[in-house]
């Protein structure tokens, strides 16, 4: 089980956002993706999770090409990700917050809650356990029965990770989870991928702060204008001269 | 101040009628994100349903149930044939199509049954007093139904695993495509619901008046204004609204005369919204 993208082409107008990015994630694996601000990281996570159209290459999952499958598909299909500014159901209790992103059920069309009310009643008190594990998981138990919007932006991130865990994901995309983060929380969260991490599900993610990112993953990409510039372990990758010159404008 | 309990009786019969209305205004709304103008006559068309099958079955619960299942498809229908075809559009190009689609739906009652005032069948009943209260027992079993309805479609929203799917499109419909939830399925069963409800509320106002092409559409304003009263999107708000708008009417007419008393529905709200901007219930945030 890989993720791959290969080739992804991207253009806004006549601006070239992506130009030829290939980068897999191995089943697994732990990868850091850097680079300078409007280098095009957020437009591949947006292409990866289905939100926008490439218009050349492909995104793989397994060796599958992705393409075909809508938004909501590639999230059942395992491949999850979180957004930059953290969302969330703001008018949904934490905990339902969670038990909304366990899609497939047969309580979802109005003829299977009306005449199969046993199996839905089964189904629900079957997430309902994920949601309370998630919960406990991300120590957001305390709060799960508060509306969403009234957590903290740290405690936001989260309820992001916890929602990609419920869909049961093999890729987790995560955009920037330490942003904004107190440094407590973002050894909570840096914890609990770990924890994650060991039990088989793969993390790209998009990071700022290099300090914290560094020492997470042991495997960096640098996106820089639309392209990889480099690869490979982060004190290879950092070091690196192209690499300096993009993120330090050649300064160092 | 028996005359008082009378008015407010009667007024919060009438606004449960108002309150289903905008029950299915506010749905549609907090998740297909248009004021849906054909909201009145979808209740006509199930109100007509219901007439049909009460005349040929001879049944009330009967006629109910077909009254709901024709609301639901006539709903069903118009989002497939038109508001799906324009989602992403406006919402005035939505609420204009809406407007063209309630036409079209009394155009065809018109046609099919003409202009006549139609009534339903029912028992004359001698009314009852409750402290002083006249009901007679068909205002009682309506007021019933209506409640009986109110908490399905209140349970389905707030306990069930479609409701909430309903509630998480509502608040973020990006959020809830990349937690897995196909929007489409949730706008198919959005609008089974809201034509349901819509139906049902049709076929009870049919039997408490006439029934007649233009019943649904004369129900629009007053349903719009509990629909802003109870905070745009708020399904608790808007029935609450509607309860408070029929009791705010009725308990006017003395001093207003009954030919005015739908402007004291546009005072309440005035004053409401001067109050809180967002609704009884609304939050700004949620009206994009």
């Amino acid at each position: 089980m890989t993720l791959e993208v290969r080739d992804i082409v991207m253009n806004f107008g006549g601006f070239r956002a992506l130009d030829g990015v290939s980068l897999t994630v191995p089943a697994g694996g732990l990868v850091g993706l850097i680079g300078p601000n409007g280098a095009g990281k957020s437009t591949l996570f947006a292409i990866m999770s289905g939100f926008q159209t490439q218009d050349a290459g492909a995104v793989l999952l397994d060796g599958r090409p992705l393409d075909a499958l809508a938004a909501p598909a590639r999230a059942r299909a395992g491949l999850v990700r979180t957004f930059q500014v953290p969302r969330e159901f703001r008018n949904l209790t934490v905990r339902q917050n969670l038990l909304a992103a366990a899609p497939g059920q047969t309580g979802e069309n109005l003829l299977g809650l009306f005449f199969q009310p046993g199996r839905v009643a089964r189904e629900e008190a079957v997430i309902a356990r994920r949601a309370e594990e998630t919960l406990r998981l991300l120590k957001l138990a305390p709060v799960a029965d508060q509306p969403a919007r009234q957590l903290s932006g740290g405690q936001k991130k989260l309820l992001e990770l916890g929602r990609a865990l419920m869909l049961d994901p093999r890729f987790v995309l995560l955009d920037e989870p330490f942003a904004g983060v107190n440094p407590v929380l973002i050894g909570e969260i840096v914890a609990r991928i770990r924890e994650l991490n060991a039990a088989g599900i793969g993390f790209l993610i998009i990071e700022h702060d290099l300090e914290a990112l560094t020492r997470l993953v042991p495997y960096l990409a640098v996106l820089d204008r639309g392209r990889i510039i480099a690869q490979g372990g982060p004190d290879a990758v950092l070091t690196d001269a192209a690499v300096r010159e993009a993120y330090l404008g050649g300064v160092a | 101040m028996t005359d008082l309990l009378q008015h407010v009786a009667n007024g919060v019969v009438q606004g449960l009628f108002i309150g289903m209305a905008a029950l299915a205004i506010t749905l549609v709304f907090g998740i297909a994100r248009f004021p849906n103008a054909a909201t009145g006559d979808m209740m006509t068309f199930g109100a007509y349903a219901g007439l049909v099958a009460q005349q040929a079955a001879n049944s009330l619960v009967l006629a109910g149930a077909v009254a709901i299942l024709a609301g639901a498809v006539v709903a069903l229908a118009s989002h497939w044939l038109v508001f799906r075809r324009l989602a992403g559009r406006s919402v005035v190009s939505l609420l204009v199509a809406s407007i063209g689609v309630a036409f079209m739906i009394r155009a065809v009652l018109g046609v099919v049954f003409g202009q006549a005032q139609a009534v339903f069948q029912v028992p004359l009943t001698r009314a009852q007093l409750y402290w002083g209260v006249r009901v007679t027992p068909l205002n009682l079993q309506i007021s019933q139904v209506v409640v009986a309805a109110l908490l399905v479609v209140f349970a389905v929203l707030y306990f069930t695993p479609i409701g909430r799917q309903m509630r998480a499109v509502a608040d973020d419909r990006d959020l809830a495509r990349v937690s897995g939830i196909r929007p489409e399925r949730v706008m198919v069963a959005l609008w089974l619901m809201a034509g349901a409800v819509a139906g049902l509320a049709g076929m009870m106002l049919g039997i408490k008046t006439v029934v007649a092409p233009e019943v649904g559409w004369e129900m629009l304003l007053p349903a719009f204004t509990a629909a802003i009263l109870g905070g745009i999107g708020s399904a608790p708000g808007a029935v609450l609204a509607g309860l408070l708008l029929g009791v705010a009417q009725e308990v006017s007419t003395p001093f207003v005369g009954f030919s005015y008393k739908i402007a004291i529905a546009f005072l309440v709200m005035l004053g409401v919204l001067l109050v809180r901007p967002s609704g009884l219930f609304g939050r700004s945030e949620s009206v994009r």
